[in-house]
């Protein structure tokens, strides 16, 4: 689910529905170039493995 | 007599983003072919409806700060969208439709810069699929 960033699409910060959105012709791909909403998503951090081998 | 007065005020979204704030002239244009269904016999011309064909046209000041005009207009070049015009502000209603073009495309963004005036854009969105909404 993607987040509204400009009041011109909706309030900022509430979700958009992608999915609604293309079935209504919109072209979600231009309103994310265009800066109107984002999909960023928290980005997991990465698993790192313990190499260290001081005993 | 009820009649209906626009104080040109309506709500634009292209994309499903409202630039109304932007928009100096809004056309929506409703045709349908005529199929000339005369035949012998007849005295007169008869006509039958071929396809629907629609289209918007729009007089935009053209903006290029973030999330303006320029940001709304030209990712959709060569792309299908959909662009609502509704009289007012309020709910839709039957006295206040939203003019409905799903599946429009934009083949062109001319951008008129000219001495001494504001920047324009005029776009036209050919074709789509016609509806109206009267309720919310």
């Amino acid at each position: 689910m993607a987040k509204i960033i400009s009041p011109r699409v909706g309030t900022p910060g509430d979700e958009f529905d992608e999915d609604a959105a293309a079935a209504a012709g919109i072209n979600v791909q231009a309103l994310i170039d265009g800066g109107f909403i984002s999909t960023s998503k928290t980005a997991k951090p990465a698993k790192t493995k313990d190499t260290s081998t001081e005993e | 007599m009820a009649t209906s007065t626009v104080l040109s005020n309506p709500v634009v979204t292209v994309n499903s983003v409202d630039i109304s704030d932007q928009v100096t002239s809004a056309i929506f244009h409703q045709n349908v072919t005529e199929l000339r269904a005369t035949a012998f016999g007849d005295v007169s011309e008869k006509y039958v409806a071929g396809l629907g064909e629609y289209s918007v046209e729009l007089e935009c000041y053209q903006s290029f700060a973030a999330t303006e005009t320029w940001a709304t207009l030209k990712a959709l070049v060569g792309t299908t969208t959909t662009v609502t015009v509704k009289p007012a502000s309020g709910a839709a209603s039957a006295t206040n439709p939203v003019l409905t073009l799903t599946g429009a495309f934009l083949a062109e963004l001319p951008t008129n810069f000219s001495l001494g005036a504001l920047t324009t854009a005029s776009v036209v969105f050919h074709g789509g699929t016609y509806s109206e909404v009267t309720s919310a």
